[in-house]
């Protein structure tokens, strides 16, 4: 999905409020106009930046992964040198607002240690194993650097870090275009869909998962291996050349891997839902289904998880306590019950001689619909509702009076409500124009993809607004949140407390309100 | 010179007639099954009243045009048209209105019925002659219009439809089979979750679209936002 006008405003925010205003001038060109070269951000930036701060502010953005350079291979025989480009990573950009998730992930899974580890890579975007154990010098609850050192070898094992990407990949010239078709029966299912510029420069700067997560520590070692990628391959061990006491130059760099992240929270989401929709043993079913399929996800975002037996599920299951209390026939009820479909929830599970699949797709799907028709019912009312859902299980152009008739609303009435959804993008409408008939028919539909852009841009503009309005609070009581706490007394104390409630409800709201952009941005 | 009269040229649906006539019978069949009023006539053509009421006389003439009365007035529909529901006074309207009220107790009669039988499984037979058995003579719905009742019952996300299967809660009836059942946890699917984005102001907001940061419409001058920290 393209960004969308207010993504970009959310995303330009998040980076004056980290890094700036000068910072987010450059981010926001790169946004609003794709990749270019220093030279071009320099010069098309609003209020001219000079072309030195442009670099020293890619370097920043860069180490902070909001930016990946890149360059496109001269064509064949030209003299012309590459010239590197920048693109601004709008996904790692709002991943700067949900760093406390991310967080909390490493914690329940690895451990308060870990998660100490991941914050420092999160809040300095890149760090070496010695820049990390330094870290740990500073702080007041020190770890040791044997501890940090096992955090990081975790994290790594778990993919919860990686090493950083390749700083600048070079992109082949010519124009791949989209695949071609192959003719054949089989053509279909061997059509590749068209990668953006994006995805290219994304997957020719990710090394091979060898490299990219690298078993470097060696037992007693208190070496890494050094940044060098002759060193590393698969399944070897060389004695590493350069201790990590010595300088950042040869040390492997690191840095946070959000796209396991991501698969996680989307995992856990999945959870939630079967847990709301289903119950709770269908939840912990589900848990030990994603747990089973987890390694072998190509891509966070994969519609369907590998196929698993019932006997890998349960083996799963009967490692936690919660799975200890279920016996297989209770296992197999829950699988039947996740499989089943009806008109009001789709199979979560696709069960295929004996095996089952999880759909990814369709619990997300669920989710998306809540949400889609909660905000029709409170901003358009409950006849709208009706006609929104009729005409999403239609899924094809109905004529106002059929909307009427389907909906049980007044026939005079529902031009206007279903004109109301469509200046707002909730209904794609369509006239057909009849010979003979005065005035053309009105056709509506539900367009779930534009619903779905519309919305997101909406919940981008409502988190803006969100933190916005926090900063205006807090602004507004700058003088009162200066004195201690324990100082106050009658209304001053009274007008804390009020502050601190308006806070936390305004942070919960925003960090609500990313699980539901989540849901249709990165899930 | 001739004084006998020509014989009236044959009147086809369109030729022969004037450009008000046109206007009208187009205007007219525009309308489908609800017709139009006069008013209604003359407001969307801009032809006046007098005018209207001497084309609607000869396109009625010419069986162009038929003529339908209820207590809203007369209607004037198109001859390839049936009158609609609400101007026969349909099932579901009274006085060319819906009647929202009995269509609201009806759906509340029908989630009673879901409500007692929830331990059972329970098909459109059941609840239709449940209907048969009210003791208001317009509460006694056909199959069509309890399934209408229902189907609008779905859409309210108060009840789900299920396609009866081989499982126990079933094992009484043919497998495909719909039936009904109350939507909440207990009846295996669920509520659908209040959405994060309606449960703030911005969510619920007609003028999100004009709200900007810095704008009249603003986040730190939204009266919503002042109502919903309690300001």
């Amino acid at each position: 999905m393209t960004t969308t006008e207010f993504g970009i405003v959310y995303a330009v925010h998040i980076i004056t409020s980290h890094f700036g205003s000068v910072a987010s001038k450059v981010c926001e060109c790169l946004l609003r106009r794709g990749p270019l070269s220093s030279r071009e951000i320099s010069r098309l930036a609003e209020s001219d930046i000079n072309h030195t701060k442009v670099k020293d502010i890619l370097y920043l953005l860069i180490q902070h992964n909001c930016v990946q350079a890149f360059s496109i291979e001269p064509p064949d025989g030209s003299e012309s040198k590459a010239t590197v480009q920048y693109i601004a990573l709008f996904s790692n950009i709002l991943h700067r607002a949900r760093y406390n998730k991310f967080s909390k992930v490493v914690n329940e899974e690895l451990g308060s240690q870990c998660s100490g580890v991941l914050d420092g890579l999160l809040s300095n975007g890149r760090l070496t194993l010695e820049q990390l154990i330094d870290r740990d010098r500073d702080s007041k609850k020190q770890m040791g650097s044997e501890a940090i050192r096992d955090s990081l070898q975790k994290l790594v094992a778990a993919r919860f870090v990686e090493r950083v990407p390749s700083p600048e990949p070079v992109l082949g010239n010519k124009d791949e275009g989209p695949a071609q078709k192959k003719r054949g029966a089989k053509a279909s299912k061997i059509f590749k869909e068209p990668e953006s510029l994006d995805e290219r420069i994304l997957e020719a700067a990710t090394p091979v998962d060898a490299i990219r997560f690298p078993f470097i520590f060696e037992q007693g070692s208190s070496s890494t291996v050094a940044d060098d990628d002759s060193n590393i391959s698969e399944g070897k061990r060389k004695q590493p050349e350069v201790d990590y006491t010595s300088g950042p130059s040869n040390e492997v760099i690191w840095r946070p891997n959000f796209e396991e992240l991501i698969r996680r929270l989307r995992h856990k989401a999945c959870v939630e839902m079967v847990k709301e929709r289903r119950d709770e043993g269908c939840a912990n079913v589900m848990k030990a289904m994603l747990e089973v399929g987890r390694s072998q996800e190509k891509k966070a975002k994969t519609d369907k998880s590998v196929q698993m037996s019932m006997g890998s599920i349960y083996e799963e299951l009967i490692k936690t306590d919660a799975g200890r209390e279920m016996t297989q026939e209770r296992v197999e009820a829950c699988l039947e019950q996740l499989s089943a479909t009806s008109s009001y929830l789709p199979a979560f599970v696709i069960e295929s001689d004996g095996s089952y699949i999880v759909d990814f797709k369709s619990i997300i799907s669920v989710a998306q619909k809540d949400e889609m028709e909660s905000v029709v019912m409170r901003r358009y009312g409950k006849e709208a509702f009706r006609m929104f859902r009729y005409l999403s299980q239609e899924d094809r152009f109905v004529e106002t009076d059929k909307i009427a008739d389907a909906a049980l609303t007044e026939k005079k009435d529902t031009p206007q409500i279903l004109l109301k959804m469509w200046k707002d993008g909730y209904l794609h409408m369509q006239k057909l124009a009849v010979t003979g008939v005065y005035m053309p028919f009105l056709l509506w539909k539900v367009n779930k993809l534009v619903v779905s852009r519309q919305m997101l841009d909406e919940m981008y503009h409502a988190s803006l607004n969100l933190s916005l309005r926090l900063t205006h609070e807090t602004d507004s009581e700058k003088e009162l949140l200066l004195l201690p706490m324990e100082k106050l007394e009658g209304a001053l104390k009274e007008r804390r407390n009020k502050y601190r409630a308006k806070s936390v409800l305004l942070t919960s709201a925003r960090f609500k309100l990313d699980d539901a952009i989540m849901l249709f941005h990165d899930f | 010179m001739s004084t006998r009269r020509r014989p009236a040229a044959p009147r086809s649906s369109s030729s022969g007639m004037t450009e008000n006539e046109k206007k009208i019978l187009g205007f007219v069949r525009s309308k489908q099954g609800m017709g139009a009023t006069k008013y209604e006539i003359t407001g969307g053509t801009s032809i006046q009243q007098a005018l209207v009421t001497k084309a609607t006389t000869s396109l009625k003439k010419s069986k162009l045009i038929k003529e339908v009365s209820n207590k809203g007035g007369k209607h004037f529909l198109a001859v390839e048209f049936e009158p609609c529901k609400e101007l026969q006074g349909g099932d579901w309207y009274v006085d060319g209105a819906l009647d929202v009220s009995m269509i609201e107790d009806l759906k509340e009669i029908c989630v009673n019925i879901l409500e007692r039988l929830k331990q059972k499984v329970v098909t459109l037979e059941v609840i239709c002659s449940c209907f048969q058995k009210a003791s208001r003579d317009e509460y006694k719905l056909s199959r069509d219009q309890t399934k209408v009742i229902l189907d609008n019952l779905v859409l309210d996300n108060v009840i789900m439809e299920v396609k009866s299967n081989r499982s126990s809660e079933h094992s009484a009836l043919r497998i495909g089979e719909v039936c009904y059942k109350l939507i909440g946890k207990k009846s295996g699917g669920g509520e659908a979750r209040d959405g994060a984005f309606a449960s703030i102001p911005c969510g619920a907001c007609p003028h999100i679209g004009l709200c900007t940061p810095d704008g009249a419409i603003s986040p730190t001058t939204c009266v919503y936002y002042q109502k919903w920290l309690g300001i």
